[in-house]
């Protein structure tokens, strides 16, 4: 460095960090027995606001892979209005997601058509979730896709981190009523890792680079409005916009949905 | 000039202005961390703003060592707000001893902040991307790295005053 000049040796330099070190770790110390005795009343509302951004969307090709045929889908298959989420189950972001889409389904009921996509992430934090996905195909290969995909993100906390998690999913199977040697052939056959597989070409064709990620009717929702008041409007507009003239469509209220 | 003004003045010169500018800002950097640190242990939710979603943040995969090396035991369950204190921590070390003249220790720190600094761009793309949501600590951090780097890039580029 040009505008250091060379000094005299002097400890200072150690007798500072030697106090900077000594005054951290006692501020740390200090703070974390403080912290439990600490309310913190405001957090939970603060933590509830919304993020403002609004990142550029993109359109589903016509010629994207289809991806898994036929998809895991709830609704009617003939409703106006199509939400396709791409989603990683080890993807905490996903998780927090996952009841906002169940409220939209009960909302909507036939209404809309959703479909869940498969797509687990290449990367070393979601280790597992390329099995989850494998473990709720090999669920719905008993017609429990539905129940699996809501236990694994339920619990994702529960079984992300835990060695045992193959345990734990087969405890959820227990749970659902399958029949666990078939899930676990199934788990081991090509046939639901196929499925995964072909939602992840999908995904990637269409060039999804994040989870989860949301499209209504082709389009990309901006994930600042993957909440129930955002999805409400845009389901809201393209029913409006899907009904024929002269008639209003039925705006949001509660309905029976599969979930 | 009495001998007393002469060695003050030494002083001075010796005390770079860059290293003691690093020394303070990695010094906030470490305050973050260590707090980061203790909110981790402690298992409290951290207050966070407007805007931001510090818990989604905080308790993904991706706060602790096992979001880049896999679910090694022990290891991945560090969290990385202690692999940033100890950063800051030798950052500002290396940049104190430079302020006391070692340049050595300078062209380590360059080494190190450069290396944070990709990190933490690292970071930022992971929130972004990944988690979808944004946590000020780790902002703020991105930021005292940021600024930790673009001292040491001025330190490069700034002549030598004439003394």
């Amino acid at each position: 460095m040009k505008n250091i000049p060379q000094a005299k040796k002097s400890n200072a330099p150690l007798l500072i960090i030697g106090a900077v070190l000594v005054v951290a770790l006692l501020g740390g110390w200090y703070l974390f027995s403080s912290s439990k005795a600490g309310t913190n009343a405001n957090i939970a509302k603060a933590n509830n606001a919304n993020t403002t951004a609004t990142p550029k969307t993109t359109t589903i090709p016509a010629n994207a892979p289809q991806g898994a045929t036929p998809p895991n889908q709830s609704g009617s298959a003939t409703a106006l209005v199509t939400i396709e989420e791409f989603a990683d189950f080890q993807c905490p972001q996903c998780a927090a997601t996952h009841p906002i889409m169940n409220e939209i389904k009960s909302t909507y009921g036939s209404r809309i058509r959703f479909i869940y996509r498969n797509y687990p992430l290449d990367i070393p934090a979601h280790d597992k979730s390329y099995d989850a996905s494998v473990a709720a195909e090999a669920a719905g290969m008993q017609n429990k896709f539905w129940d699996m995909q809501n236990l694994l993100f339920s619990n994702q906390k529960a079984w992300t981190a835990d060695p045992t998690y193959k345990q734990i999913w087969k405890d959820y199977a227990q749970k659902i009523g399958l029949d666990i040697p078939k899930w676990e052939n199934d788990m081991a056959g090509i046939a639901a890792k196929a499925r995964v597989d072909e939602d992840k070409k999908r995904a990637k064709g269409i060039g999804v680079n994040s989870t989860p990620t949301v499209y209504i009717n082709n389009v990309e929702i901006p994930f600042a409005q993957v909440n129930v008041a955002g999805l409400k409007q845009i389901i809201d507009a393209e029913l409006q916009k899907a009904a024929p003239q002269g008639q209003q469509p039925v705006p949001a209220a509660p309905a029976n949905a599969a979930k | 000039m009495t001998d007393t003004e002469t060695s003050t003045n030494d002083v001075k010169q010796t005390i770079a202005k860059l290293p003691i500018a690093a020394a303070i800002v990695a010094l906030i950097g470490i305050a973050d961390a260590v707090f980061l640190t203790v909110e981790h242990y402690a298992a409290e939710p951290v207050p966070c703003g407007a805007g931001f979603d510090c818990e989604m943040v905080l308790t993904s995969p991706y706060a602790t060592l096992s979001g880049f090396v896999g679910n090694i035991p022990v290891l991945g369950d560090v969290p990385l707000s202690v692999l940033g204190a100890a950063a800051y921590f030798v950052a500002f070390s290396l940049a104190l001893l430079a302020a006391f003249g070692d340049k050595r220790m300078w062209k380590l720190y360059g080494v190190q902040v450069t290396l944070m600094a990709c990190f933490s761009g690292l970071l930022i793309y992971v929130q972004a991307a990944l988690i979808h949501a944004f946590c000020q600590y780790c902002l703020i951090s991105a930021a005292t790295t940021l600024t930790l780097f673009l001292i040491y890039l001025l330190s490069i580029f700034t002549k030598p005053k004439s003394q």
